[in-house]
C-alpha cells in the first residue's frame, strides 16, 4: 500500500517515483538508508530507468501497447532459527551430519554439506548430511527465511568443535601445536606449509575405532555465547530493491512483463546459483500474484469457484518476461554472515508492477491481481474522471 | 468416479451400435482431456464408454475438389501440422493458442466441438441450467454477454468452433439405422431447455464422424484475448473469413467465440465491412456493431470491450493488416 502511495505522489507531482523513494528512505529504511540506495541505483542501471522513465500516462502509444516502469523496495528478518545437529566423523574419514531439518526445494541439504565440507577441507562429495526424519536432533520448520541460518550455525560450529579435536590428535601426532594447523584440499598440515601434514584419512584414523560426536547448537535469541549470542556467523534484516518494467494493451487490458530486476543484499552468498534461484522462484510467485493468482470465492455457496487447475490462472514461462538476479554483496554486507531469502524478493513484485502498470496507463489498477478485467475497468474509471 | 463399462470398436456402425438412446448412459471417450474430468466430479456418470480412437475412418484428413474431411478423432496437434490446411490460418492460430502440448496431442476435432461448458457453478456440481440465479446473483465475469436473457448464462467452451463455422464447415454425424446427416456447424449448436439437454443437437446415440470445410479460398483468421500465454480459456474470442474481391470485402463470416451459450454468429459485423475496404476505421465499425447489442450480466461489461476489439482484430489480421496489440 505504501509502496504504491509513493507512487501516486509521485504521479500527482508529475516527477520520477524513483526521486520520491530517495527522498523518503531516510524516514522508511531502518537506518538502511545508504544500502536501498546503492541498490537502486545499480536496479536503475540494470533496467535503463533514467532513459526510459517517463510521466505516469504519458508514454509514447505504439499501436494500443504503452509501457511503464515502477519499482518497489522491501525489508525482512531471515535470522536463523533454532539448530542443532550432530556431527559424526568416522574412523575412516567419513563425514555425517544429522539434522531434523528438511529441504522445501530451496537447496538446504546442498548448502549444509558445504559448510560441513569447508570447515574440513573435503569436498562436497565427502559428506553425508542425514535430514527429513524427527529421530535426528531438532532443527526447525522452514518458515520466515529462517532455515539457513540455523542450519549453518549449528553445523559450522559442530564441525569447528569436531576439527578442534581432530586437530589436536594430528599435533600430536606430528609434533607441532595444533593452532599451526588447517584443514585443506582433503589433508590436515601445518600453515603455510611444511612438508609435515597428514591426509584427511589418516588423521581420522587417529580415532582409534569409535566415531568422533560432536553437537552443534544455536538457539535463536540467546544471551548465551556458546549457543550464539553475539554470533558473526549469521545474521538478520536485509533490505532489497525491485524495478518492473511492463507492456500493457489498453484495448484489451492484457499486461505483459518485459523486464524485472531484483537487486538483494543477503550477508553472506552460501551458494551463489541456489540463492539465485531462489530470488527467481520468489519474482515469478511475484509476477503470479500480480497478473494472474486469484482465490475466487463465492458468496451465495461459500464455495471456491476456481480451485481446478483449468481454472486457477497461473503464469507461463511467456507470461513473465526476462528476469535479471542481482546481489549487492560489498564487504560490509559480506562480513555480516548468512541471512535468509527465500521471502524478502516475493514482498516487492506487487507494488513494483503495480507501479509500472500505473506509469503505462497514467491510472492505478486498485486491485492484485490485475487482470484484463480490472485493467479495463481501470481505465473506463480513468476516462470518466 | 462411478465403474463403467469400456469398448473400443473398429467401425463407425459399431460405435453406433454401443451407445444408448438413454441420455447419460453411455459416452463417447475421444481423447478424454474434457470427459474423464467431469467423470472424476461424477458430473457425467456413464455406465459405457466407447472409445473411438481405434476407428480407421474417424482419423483421417483427406482432400478432393469439394474440400477438406477431417475426421473427428483426429487430434488438434495432427491438424496444426498438416501443410493442406495451411490456407486455414484461422484454425491453426487457435490450435497454437490452446499452448499445451497435453491438450494438443490427446485432444480431438471431434471432442474440442462437444467440450462442456466451463461455468465454474456448472463444474462445481449446481446444474448448467439450475445455476442461473447462482450466476445472475454471483461471479459470472467470465460468463455471457450475449444470448444470456434465458436460464443459459454459460458461454460455448469450443474454441475451434467459431473458426470453422465462420470457414462454412459442414459436419456429418450418424446414427442407429444407418441413418446419416450433414448440416452447417452453425445448426449443430443449441441452447438447452432443460436441465439435461445438453448444448448440441446430437442424440445420444449418434456419432459425430467428420468435419467438412469447402475449400473456398477465403481469407481467415482468428483472434483470441488471452489473459496469458497458457492453455486457458481465451476471455472473449472471434474468427472471421472474408471474401475480398478488388480490395472490398465481397462476403463476410464473423463468429464469436465465449460470449454466448453457442458460437455466436454476428450478422450485424459482417454487414457493417460488406461492401468495404478492410482498415483500421472500417474493422473498428464492424466491431461497434457486433457489440451494439450485447446484453452484460452484472460484472461482465469488460467483456463487451473485449468482443469489440476480438471482431476489429480478427478482421484486421484477416486482411493481412496488423492491429497494433498483442
Amino acid at each position: 500500500m505504501t509502496q504504491t502511495a509513493y507512487d501516486d505522489v509521485a504521479a500527482k507531482l508529475g516527477i520520477s517515483s524513483y526521486d520520491v523513494f530517495l527522498r523518503n528512505l531516510p524516514s522508511v529504511s531502518n537506518g538502511k538508508a545508504e544500502v536501498y540506495k546503492a541498490e537502486m541505483e545499480i536496479a536503475a542501471k540494470l533496467i535503463g530507468w533514467k532513459d526510459k522513465w517517463h510521466p505516469h500516462g504519458k508514454g509514447d502509444k505504439n499501436g494500443s501497447i504503452v509501457t511503464g516502469l515502477g519499482m518497489a523496495i522491501h525489508t525482512w528478518g531471515g535470522g536463523g532459527h533454532t539448530s542443532s545437529c550432530l556431527v559424526k566423523i568416522h574412523p575412516d574419514g567419513g563425514v555425517e551430519t544429522s539434522l531434523g531439518s528438511q529441504d522445501i526445494g530451496t537447496g538446504t541439504k546442498t548448502a549444509i554439506a558445504q559448510v560441513v565440507a569447508e570447515t574440513f577441507g573435503l569436498p562436497v562429495s565427502g559428506v553425508k548430511v542425514n535430514i527429513g526424519s524427527s529421530k535426528f536432533p531438532a532443527s526447525g520448520p522452514s518458515g520466515g527465511s529462517t532455515t539457513i541460518g540455523g542450519v549453518c550455525e549449528s553445523n559450522r560450529r559442530a564441525s569447528l568443535d569436531a576439527l578442534d579435536k581432530i586437530f589436536g590428535l594430528v599435533a600430536g601426532k606430528l609434533g607441532v601445536p595444533a593452532t599451526q594447523l588447517v584443514a585443506k584440499d582433503g589433508r590436515i598440515g601445518v600453515a603455510g606449509g611444511g612438508d609435515k601434514s597428514l591426509s584427511w584419512k589418516e588423521a581420522c584414523s587417529l580415532l582409534g575405532m569409535m566415531p568422533l560426536e560432536v553437537k552443534g547448537e544455536f538457539v535463536r535469541g540467546t544471551k548465551d555465547p556458546k549457543l550464539g549470542a553475539g554470533s558473526l556467523l549469521s545474521n538478520q534484516q536485509v533490505a532489497g530493491v525491485q524495478m518492473a518494467e511492463v507492456a500493457v494493451d489498453v484495448a484489451t487490458g492484457v499486461v505483459k512483463m518485459a523486464k524485472f530486476v531484483a537487486v538483494q543484499d543477503i550477508g553472506l552468498v552460501v551458494n551463489r546459483k541456489l540463492a539465485a534461484s531462489q530470488i527467481y522462484g520468489s519474482v515469478i510467485m511475484g509476477i503470479a500474484y500480480s497478473l494472474f493468482e486469484e482465490r475466487i470465492m463465492d458468496a451465495q455457496t461459500g464455495s471456491m469457484l476456481n480451485c481446478e487447475i483449468a481454472d486457477y490462472k497461473l503464469p507461463r514461462l511467456g507470461d513473465v518476461g526476462e528476469i535479471v538476479v542481482e546481489f549487492y554483496e560489498p564487504e560490509s554486507e559480506y562480513s555480516r554472515g548468512v541471512i535468509g531469502l527465500g521471502e524478502p524478493p516475493v514482498i516487492s513484485p506487487g507494488a513494483a508492477i503495480s507501479n509500472a502498470v500505473a506509469n503505462a496507463l497514467g491510472v492505478r489498477v486498485p486491485i492484485l491481481p490485475m487482470t484484463p478485467k480490472r485493467v479495463v475497468e481501470a481505465l473506463a474509471k480513468g476516462a470518466k474522471a | 468416479m462411478k465403474a463403467f463399462e469400456y469398448a473400443a470398436p473398429k467401425r463407425e456402425a459399431d460405435v453406433v451400435s454401443l451407445l444408448s438412446g438413454t441420455p447419460g448412459e453411455t459416452e463417447i471417450l475421444a481423447g478424454g482431456t474434457d470427459l474423464l474430468p467431469l467423470m472424476q466430479k461424477m458430473l457425467v456418470t456413464p455406465s459405457r464408454l466407447v472409445n473411438i480412437k481405434e476407428v480407421p475412418s474417424l482419423k483421417q484428413i483427406s482432400v478432393d475438389s469439394t474440400g477438406v474431411t477431417i475426421g473427428a478423432a483426429v487430434t488438434l496437434d495432427d491438424l496444426l501440422n498438416d501443410a493442406r490446411l495451411d490456407c486455414f490460418p484461422s484454425i491453426k492460430q487457435v490450435i497454437r493458442n490452446i499452448a499445451a502440448p497435453q491438450l494438443q496431442q490427446q485432444g480431438t476435432l471431434g471432442g474440442e466441438l462437444c467440450r462442456r461448458p466451463n461455468c465454474w457453478y456448472f463444474r462445481n456440481g449446481y446444474g448448467l441450467l439450475g445455476a442461473a440465479k447462482l450466476v445472475e446473483n454471483g461471479e459470472n465475469r467470465f460468463h455471457a454477454i450475449f444470448g444470456n436473457e434465458g436460464p443459459a448464462k454459460f458461454v460455448s467452451p469450443s474454441r475451434l468452433a467459431p473458426a470453422l463455422i465462420a470457414l462454412g464447415a459442414q459436419v456429418r454425424f450418424i446414427g442407429p439405422d444407418e441413418s446419416e446427416t450433414k448440416l452447417p456447424l452453425d445448426g449443430f449448436y443449441r441452447v438447452p431447455q432443460t436441465e439435461g439437454e445438453r448444448e448440441t443437437i446430437l442424440e445420444p446415440d449418434q456419432l459425430l464422424t467428420h468435419v467438412h470445410l469447402p475449400l473456398a479460398g477465403l481469407a481467415n483468421a482468428a483472434y483470441e484475448v488471452r489473459h496469458g500465454e497458457g492453455p486457458d480459456e481465451p476471455l472473449v474470442s472471434c474468427a472471421a473469413a472474408l471474401e475480398i474481391a478488388g480490395g472490398i470485402v465481397r462476403h463476410a463470416h464473423v463468429v464469436l467465440g465465449q460470449v454466448a451459450p453457442t458460437p455466436w454468429l454476428s450478422v450485424a459485423a459482417a454487414e457493417a465491412i460488406i461492401g468495404k475496404p478492410v482498415n483500421a476505421e472500417t474493422a473498428r465499425e464492424a466491431g461497434e456493431a457486433a457489440v451494439a447489442w450485447a446484453t452484460p450480466l452484472s460484472d461482465n461489461g469488460y467483456k463487451v470491450q473485449l468482443a469489440k476489439v476480438a471482431v476489429e482484430r480478427a478482421l484486421l489480421l484477416a486482411a493481412g493488416l496488423p492491429h497494433g496489440g498483442f
